[in-house]
């Protein structure tokens, strides 16, 4: 409501500086047009006789100027003799009058409606960043903490609150980055350690690097107990090809297990195809894994080798874009598919999947707008 | 809301400008004083909504709204608060509402000052101004509109293009447009004559200021726009002859001549065709270089994005002002009085050969910028028209332009004698003539033509002074009575006299900086060492940094002249974080008028850098003769003759009381 | 002088500055224009040694090769045919393997192409106008739907 009254005090104003000039009571002729050119020529005259005294021009030069700016000067009065009975009152002025009341305000409010957004609030970055923190998306609270972070980068805790979310939305790198810098100002602790490798491990497409192998060695000696740190190492010494290592590390690990944890399914497939290309296999360890992308498993997933997780997370989404092409789904289930080709580093087929859902949703203008914004947050092109 | 409020003030203002366009132009024509009177206050009222509007986009950049898509697209809350402000023209729509808050702002000056004006003039001339500016704000609220929004907008913009985050960006395109858009009053002013039938000696004075301001701030304009090239760019040069840049140049040439043949007008009322048409064409540039720039036709910088139908609507609309002001030109020009006589050697004379070679420039330069397109559209063929085609046709045009231009001042008006006048001019011609030999003397016999050329620039600096001295008669009454005769020299006279002096600068700059350039490239790596002109160039190094939204490698290199240390430079290589874009910063060094000029290619990646030098003498020269010939004009505007008609101030009494000393 | 002649000498020398732009600039025109050729032109009608042209194409993957005294050569392709070129001096930010340039200058007697000047524009989306059309009639354009596709 109050747009709305201002908006009509502006158009209020501007309709004034039309009208208030229209209704000034008309002066009369003190100044009419002819006065104006009669003042110039004038005042050549003058400076002709001020350049003359100063010795700037030649007399004869000066007497020529003068005449001819004389007969102007005539001129200008004949003409100005001319022009009287101007000023009629004709049609012209309920015209102007009509033109600001009506037609200025018509013209403004309808050109606004047809391309502005009158319901549309402004949104500075900084009040969208310190609204409450129930009301944010994921991505301003984020973004919150960054900034946060950027101006206190010695804050440690910021960095230990971070670093988990930078790992859950699919950003690696700065996840353990985030943990490195955490340890550096608040000292290290096993966890931290642990999940920063973990983070390398994820930013490296599953191959331990040696900075991560580091970290996982730091964090088993200081608890030796810990299964997520020994769990990673045993994955390096397989990848390095150190396989009896390799071996003895995974047969160490899950004699401490009781058997029932979710890491233990991916210990014996690693120790199983470990041991089968170097020997007789243990049958103890041949029990399947459970490979469904079950609930259950989604759950499982954070103890799951990475290498595991990827592969789970890439049939799940499979399935899910299978179903999708077949059988159609809900708008969010398509921006769910999205999002997850991003978050594994697949442009590509997100933008197919944009595509696929622009056309599905092509005649429902709310469903498609939403999509596009999600598609837009995540930086895709669509086309 | 604020942001809707500065959209909808941007409506207000071309409902407003369509008001302006009728309102006085009717009440011009039938003589009703009361719609005339609408014309002031509409045209200052315009102005304060679109500055309104200009100042709630500043706003939205300044606090990152990224609600607003010219935001989110152009702007980064990392972005430092310089360019976060000028950022807000450094994209086309934002650029466009700047071009029309400078439009209607000169609409406002004519309401506001134009009080001398009589009163059928001043509404004319505001009701043209308002067909323009409706024109635009249209175009810039159906195609261009700077307040689209955004439903959930994301959290970062796309950041400014780096090459535009310099401060070059605050300065360059307000002068540019002040200049390029000033030039719709004179357009305003000439149109409104037409219509009016008022073509006399009155009119080119009132013209005359008007025609000075946008000069001036156009010579600035392209002046800074060529320096901001030289050092940003890295490539040493301070002028490509690139279309858009020959886009400015164009009204400046044609706007030059107008300044001239105003002058004529207004002394003799002769040259009235000259001086009506150059005031339409002129504008007309502006407005070509506006669509060249803005539509997209021509790839470059300054195409910050482009569309067709951006281009589209500026064509009709330049169709619609050039054709419709020929057209009422064709119509009128039979009432055109014959102006007074004059013998062709005269000042009327030397200023009609003025503008005969600046319209000649400025045609060569309109073929050579547009025939590319031409060939394009019609046959398919790709060409590029570069350097040698202008040095060609512009070089020669400019020679004879240059040695008559001491001539103009010192001739009489009317019938003049060229004997007497070269007689005021003896002392330059020697002082060339000097000062060729003694560059042939520095440099050798092996250019030939840039001595000649020092030759040329020399002969205008010291012609533009002696036609000063001889007329205040300095060899005839000593130097002390002259220098009171100078100070009360009109200003225009001071005017004329700088201008033409900077001209004089601004040639020998280029002259010099073109000739005697020297120039090395060269891979070096640490504690190499290269040689150029006198100076040893040592590499310490090259470090990294990082600054606010970018990273960059800097190079240390040791300045040292016979051993003796100069000075340090540090040129590097940016990468723009948000946008991943490399950007050359070469680094300059000044001596004198001279400078020396360092830009940084790639890194060979053992440390070693591909390095290119250039020894430029002089070189600043070219600005600052331009920056002389700005300050001409403004002299040339203060003049108090221009202001004829303007309420005077009460005259101090001579007489009053001296104030009780305290 | 007579009103007659004074005007005479005007036309006249009205005349005679304006045919003597006009001569410079269609002499210029003649002489001095610059075509712009992709390399299959090159190939199909081998240019005449010292004449300059614009040659426009992508860079070719693989094959900058830089020397000493900031000297660099690299080949110019439009898919169809390729070019060699060397160059002096400091490339543009710009320039990259598998990314449009322009360059002009002429072929030496060894038909090599020495440049003289190498453009990569202000935009790292840019691919020279020019460029895109010559690869487009080569059929070898992709531009904005590539990542669709």
């Amino acid at each position: 409501m109050v747009f709305w009254i201002l908006i009509a005090v502006m158009t209020a104003v501007a309709a004034l500086s039309v009208l208030v000039p229209l209704s000034r009571a008309r002066r009369s002729a003190d100044t009419p047009s002819g006065n104006a050119d009669e003042a110039v020529y004038r005042d050549q005259l003058s400076a002709i006789e001020a350049e003359l005294k100063r010795g700037l021009i030649e007399p004869e030069a000066a007497g020529a100027a003068r005449t001819e700016i004389a007969r102007r000067l005539l001129n200008a009065h004949d003409a100005h003799g001319q022009e009287t009975g101007r000023g009629s009152r004709g049609p012209g002025l309920k015209f102007a009058q009509g033109v600001a009341l009506v037609g200025l305000p018509a013209v403004a409010v309808g050109i606004y409606l047809l391309f502005g957004a009158p319901d549309l609030p402004d949104a500075p970055l900084s009040a969208r960043l310190e609204a409450p923190a129930e009301e944010q998306s994921v991505d301003v609270l984020i973004a919150r903490v960054e900034r946060h972070l950027s101006e206190n980068p010695e804050d440690g805790q910021g960095w230990v609150v971070i670093a988990p979310v930078y790992l859950s939305i699919g950003r690696p790198q700065e996840s353990a980055r985030a943990y490195a810098q955490a340890i550096r100002l608040l000292g290290p602790r096993q966890d931290w350690l642990t999940d920063m490798g973990e983070a390398m491990v994820i930013a490296n497409q599953g191959l331990v690097p040696a900075e991560a192998r580091q970290a996982f060695e730091q964090a088993a000696a200081m608890d030796a107990t810990a299964v997520k740190p020994r769990f990673f190492l045993a994955l390096a010494l397989g990848q390095e090809g150190k396989k009896a290592e390799a071996i003895e590390a995974w047969r160490n690990l899950l004699a401490g297990a009781e058997g029932t944890e979710a890491w233990v399914g991916a210990a014996r497939n690693e120790l199983a195809e470990l041991s089968g290309s170097d020997g007789p296999s243990d049958p103890g360890s041949q029990t399947p894994a459970p490979r469904g992308p079950s609930q259950e498993d989604v759950a499982a997933s954070q103890d799951m080798s990475p290498v595991d997780r990827q592969a789970m997370i890439r049939g799940m989404v499979a399935g899910l874009a299978e179903r999708l092409a077949n059988e159609g789904g809900s708008a969010s289930e398509w921006k769910q598919l999205i999002q997850a080709y991003v978050v594994l580093g697949d442009r590509q087929s997100a933008e197919k999947a944009l595509e696929e859902a622009q056309a599905a949703y092509a005649d429902k203008p709310e469903d498609l707008s939403s999509i596009k914004d999600v598609a837009r947050q995540l930086g895709l092109t669509g086309s | 809301m604020i942001v809707e409020f500065g959209h909808y003030a941007l409506v207000l203002a071309f409902a407003l400008s369509l008001v302006q366009s009728v309102v006085p132009l009717w009440g011009a024509l039938a003589g009703d004083d009361r719609l005339m009177a609408v014309a002031p206050p509409v045209s200052v009222t315009t102005f304060v909504m679109v500055l309104l509007s200009f100042a709630v986009l500043t706003n939205a950049y300044l606090t990152a709204d990224f609600s607003v898509l010219n935001v989110l697209e152009n702007s980064h809350s990392a972005k430092p608060l310089i360019y976060k402000f000028t950022g807000v023209w450094g994209n086309h729509e934002g650029s466009m509402l700047l071009w029309v808050l400078i439009l209607v702002f000169f609409g406002a000056l004519v309401g506001f000052f134009g009080g001398n004006l009589p009163k059928d003039l001043r509404a004319a001339t505001l009701a043209v101004q308002g067909w323009i500016s409706a024109g635009f704000i249209l175009f810039l609220l159906a195609t261009s509109n700077p307040f689209t929004r955004v439903v959930n907008p994301p959290l970062e913009g796309a950041d400014l293009n780096p090459i535009l985050q310099d401060i070059g960006l605050a300065i360059h395109p307000p002068l540019l447009y002040v200049g390029y858009v000033g030039f719709s009053i004179t357009f305003s002013f000439a149109v409104a004559a037409l219509i009016l039938g008022r073509t006399d000696a009155a009119w080119a004075r009132w013209v005359r200021p008007w025609t000075l301001l946008a000069w001036s701030f156009l010579t600035l304009g392209i002046a800074m726009g060529s320096y901001w090239a030289y050092y940003e760019l890295g490539w040493g040069g301070w002028w490509f002859w690139d279309p858009v840049e020959n886009a400015s140049l164009m009204p400046w040439l044609a706007g030059t001549a107008l300044l001239h043949s105003a002058i004529v007008m207004e002394r003799r009322e002769a040259l009235k065709i000259w001086t009506i048409l150059l005031a339409i064409f002129t504008f007309s540039l502006s407005l070509l270089g506006t669509f060249l720039v803005r539509s997209g036709v021509l790839t470059s910088v300054h195409a910050f994005a482009t569309d067709p139908t951006r281009g589209v609507f500026i064509l009709a609309l330049l169709c619609f002002f050039i054709g419709g002001s020929l057209a009422l030109y064709a119509w009128r020009a039979p009432a055109l009085k014959q102006g007074g006589l004059f013998a062709p050697i005269s000042r009327e004379g030397a200023l009609v050969l003025n503008n005969l070679f600046l319209t000649s420039a400025c045609a060569a330069v309109f073929v050579g910028t547009l025939y590319p397109l031409f060939l394009d559209a019609v046959t398919g063929e790709k060409i590029s028209v570069g350097a040698p085609f202008f040095n060609l046709t512009f070089g020669p045009l400019m020679v004879p332009l240059l040695i008559a231009v001491p001539f103009g001042p010192v001739l009489s008006w009317k019938r003049g004698d060229l004997l007497a006048a070269s007689q005021r001019l003896y002392a330059a011609f020697g002082l060339a003539i000097l000062m060729t030999i003694f560059t042939f003397w520095l440099w050798g016999m092996e250019k030939v033509l840039a001595p000649l050329g020092v030759g040329l620039a020399v002969w205008v600096m010291a012609g533009a002074v002696s036609e000063i001295l001889t007329r205040v008669k300095i060899l005839e009454i000593g130097p002390s009575r002259a220098f009171s005769r100078l100070v009360g020299l009109p200003g225009s006279a001071w005017g004329t006299t700088m201008a033409h002096f900077g001209v004089g600068l601004t040639v020998l700059g280029i002259v010099t900086a073109s000739a005697f350039q020297e120039e090395r490239i060269a891979t070096m790596r640490p504690g190499d060492v290269v040689e150029l002109s006198g100076y040893q160039l040592t590499f310490d190094g090259a470090a990294p940094r990082r600054g606010p939204n970018f990273t960059e490698e800097v190079g240390h290199f040791t300045i040292r002249q016979g051993g003796i240390f100069v000075a340090e430079l540090d040129p590097s290589k940016r990468v723009y974080t948000a946008r991943q874009m490399p950007t050359t910063e070469a680094a300059i060094h000044t001596t004198g008028f001279s400078q020396l000029y360092l830009s940084l290619g790639e890194s060979r990646g053992d440390g070693a850098v591909d390095v290119r030098v250039y020894f430029k003498p002089l070189i600043t020269l070219i600005w600052i003769g331009c920056v002389i010939m700005a300050l001409g004009g403004a002299i040339s505007i203060a003049d108090r003759r221009l202001r004829v008609g303007a309420p005077k101030p009460a005259r101090k009494r001579k007489s009053a009381a001296p104030a009780p000393a305290e | 002088m007579t009103r007659k002649q004074r005007r005479l000498t005007l036309i006249g020398t009205a005349g005679v500055v304006l045919a003597t732009a006009f001569g410079l600039i269609l002499f210029a025109l003649y002489d001095e224009l610059v075509f712009f050729q992709s390399p299959t032109d090159i190939a199909l009608t081998p240019l005449p040694p010292g004449q300059r042209i614009r040659l426009g194409g992508l860079v070719e993957d693989g094959s900058v090769v830089r020397s000493d005294n900031a000297e660099v050569s690299f080949r110019v392709t439009d898919m169809e045919n390729t070019v060699a070129v060397t160059y002096k001096g400091i490339l543009p930010d710009l320039f990259r393997e598998g990314q449009g340039v322009v360059t002009e200058g002429f072929v030496n007697p060894a038909g090599v192409f020495v440049a003289d000047s190498v453009l990569a524009k202000h935009d790292e989306n840019y691919i020279p106008k020019e460029v895109a059309e010559a690869l487009k009639k080569q059929g070898h354009w992709q531009g904005e739907n590539a990542a669709a596709n």
